[in-house]
């Protein structure tokens, strides 16, 4: 429920939500507002005409899709932060979002975000493409983030360090890092057993409990394969670290 | 796709990857490199990754001390961007019979008059040098410091990278089904990607080698045996040399990452290509280890995997051009030593597929000993 938990539910995005057709032909406002409250100055900022006005202060707003162009003079004037523009047509591989961002220090243009989903959730690295902070905009600068293409209509908000940084550790026995993996597969290592072999991730005391799932989801991500589709390294025995004397026959029954 | 290769030569393990690199150096181009997998997937990923140049017969100390003497530098040579963990911190080699102790002074003989310094030890002298082991169930040893162990995985790629800056083409995930021979003579390589026409081929496939033999009408007397190895957690470094033994079944070493390798040869190993674990090798590694080096007792066991020795009648390399079929080269028979023998395989085979002399006496490697008989036993395998 979004008045207790402040999270929209799956019925309130739906309602809300370009269709898909809308979202490949380019950039759309999303409005999710969901709450009765007498608020109108999306309506007045939009120049199209796409937000319609109010027949009453106290209603949510309604959008034309269609009608709208992306412009997102909406997203900075909403008080409730609650609208963001999305792009589809950004690249191949990736989504523009814009998002309105009130805290300090804004992001830099270039650098590397997390990108979360409206729980706070990280779900995916973030690029900082823009940072927009006109003084029309009164103090609420837009942030334009590039994500994978298929978080578009999942990344709402941003923390500013990296989590899914170059400098976490995916292989805890061994301590390879996230941007050693990512170099790793750069170079041509797409298995997860070829990743093992050259880096020792997996070979430790865990044998890949920890780090198998991760590396499998970097490929995935990286070569654009589903993780399904991928090849699974060799599980060998004895799956839990067993002491040489303990297989030996051991002195007190152990 | 089909291609056009001066030399196709399949297998990406060690064997493999060094030929490309040695044929590459002298020039030759167009060469491809076919692998079933990726590199190192083979018995080269799967070795104890030792070396030694302590041998019974003067052909193999030879040929391990060449190997030897490239390895110390690789990583310079090859301009290798990583490292290929090359650790010279000896083999030890212990004698548990009266007559592995008489062969063994016979083999420090040998190796000393061939300029490797091996020394005979007591096994006092010999618990000087591993201390943790116990030195009453050995009757004596020989020891030579620049023995080693190295990183398989490492020391591959470096020859890989190195062979494909000087234009060597790799095809991973590639499987070779077919052998074209027309008039006697080698005219392709097929594979589930495509044909690829050449007129060399390099048969390299290690534990696969009889088959890619028969795929061209080659007879090739070896069999692939599987050998298991474990490994354990990494400790502090404890132990520098590698502890063999040959009637005593063992080898147990320490690597430059903490981690200690061992291994065993089983009395029924399959000899069907399987590399499944068998409960049977870790039970008996486990009873040998805390039996010859006690305090390892304390140290847990992670991981056990299995590999191919391909064995040869004598225990010796075959280094050969097929004598039926012309273009047709093999390198293969290393009776779980081609690891080891990596550098010296690719400058020898490179040499033979070029018509060159031979740096080191290998004629007596050839395919026809076996029909000849003259075999070359060596005496010192575990």
């Amino acid at each position: 429920m979004l008045e207790k938990t402040g999270v929209a539910t799956e019925q309130d995005l739906a309602r809300v939500t370009p269709s898909k057709e809308r979202r490949a032909k380019g950039p759309v406002a999303v409005i999710e507002c969901f709450q009765r409250i007498p608020c109108n100055p999306c309506q007045t900022a939009c120049k199209t005409g796409a937000i319609k006005e109010f027949k009453d202060i106290n209603d949510t707003p309604e959008i034309d899709h269609d009608a709208c162009t992306g412009c997102g003079l909406c997203v900075s004037s909403c008080p409730g932060l609650s609208i963001v523009v999305v792009d589809e047509t950004y690249s191949e591989e990736e989504a523009l979002v814009k998002i309105p961002y009130e805290f300090l220090p804004l992001p830099e243009a270039g650098s590397f975000v997390t990108g979360l989903d409206r729980e706070g959730k990280p779900v995916c690295r973030a690029k900082v493409v823009k940072v927009l902070n006109t003084k029309s905009m009164d103090r609420t600068p837009v942030v334009s983030l590039a994500v994978p293409k298929d978080m578009s209509m999942t990344v709402r908000f941003i923390k500013l360090n990296d989590y899914f940084s170059d400098n976490t550790i995916v292989c805890r026995c061994e301590e390879l890092t996230m941007g050693e993996l990512r170099e790793l597969i750069r170079k041509g290592y797409n298995t997860v057993d070829e990743i093992k072999r050259i880096s020792r991730a997996g070979m430790g005391p865990c044998q890949g409990r920890t780090c198998r799932q991760l590396i499998m989801q970097e490929i995935a991500a990286a070569t654009g394969t589903k993780m399904a589709d991928l090849t699974v390294s060799t599980y060998r025995p004895p799956v839990k670290p067993v002491k040489l004397g303990t297989i030996a026959g051991g002195e007190h029954g152990e | 796709m089909n291609k056009t290769a001066s030399v196709v030569i399949i297998g990406g393990g060690i064997s493999g990857a060094s030929i490309a690199y040695n044929l590459a150096k002298k020039g030759v181009k167009d060469i491809i490199v076919v692998e079933k997998k990726f590199l190192t997937s083979g018995s080269t990923g799967r070795c104890g990754a030792g070396i030694r140049m302590q041998w019974g017969t003067e052909m193999n100390c030879r040929l391990s001390k060449f190997s030897t003497e490239f390895y110390e530098t690789a990583n310079e040579v090859l301009e290798y961007e990583g490292d290929i963990e090359f650790k010279q911190g000896g083999y030890l080699i212990v004698a548990a019979t009266e007559k592995e102790d008489e062969q063994f002074k016979k083999n420090v003989a040998l190796q000393n008059s061939l300029g490797i310094p091996t020394v005979y030890l007591t096994p006092k002298e010999a618990k000087k040098i591993i201390p943790h082991m116990d030195e009453t169930k050995i009757i004596s040893a020989t020891f030579c410091q620049k023995d080693g162990h190295l990183n398989p995985f490492h020391t591959t790629q470096a020859f890989a990278n190195a062979a494909e800056r000087l234009g060597v083409k790799f095809m991973k995930y590639t499987e070779v089904t077919g052998i074209k021979v027309e008039n006697g003579k080698v005219v392709g390589v097929q594979t589930d990607k495509g044909f690829i026409s050449t007129p060399v081929v390099v048969n390299a496939a290690g534990g696969y080698s009889k088959q890619i033999g028969e795929m061209a009408g080659v007879d090739i007397p070896v069999y692939a045996e599987r050998h298991q190895i474990l490994v354990t957690e990494p400790v502090n470094q404890m132990q520098d040399p590698m502890y063999m033994g040959f009637a005593l079944n063992v080898y147990i070493q320490q690597t430059p990452h903490g981690s200690f390798i061992m291994g065993r040869s089983g009395e029924n190993e399959p000899r069907d290509l399987r590399i499944t674990s068998s409960w049977d090798f870790t039970e008996k590694m486990a009873k040998d280890a805390c039996t010859l080096l006690p305090m390892l007792k304390d140290l847990r066991v992670v991981r056990q995997w299995a590999g191919l020795y391909t064995m040869s009648p004598d225990r010796q390399p075959i280094y050969s051009k097929a004598g039926n079929v012309e273009g047709f080269y093999m390198s293969t028979g290393f009776s779980g030593h081609g690891f080891m023998l990596g550098p010296v395989t690719g400058v020898v085979m490179s040499e033979m597929i070029l018509g060159e002399k031979p740096s080191l006496p290998i004629e007596k490697l050839g395919l026809d000993r076996f029909e000849k008989g003259e075999l070359l036993f060596e005496p010192s395998v575990v």
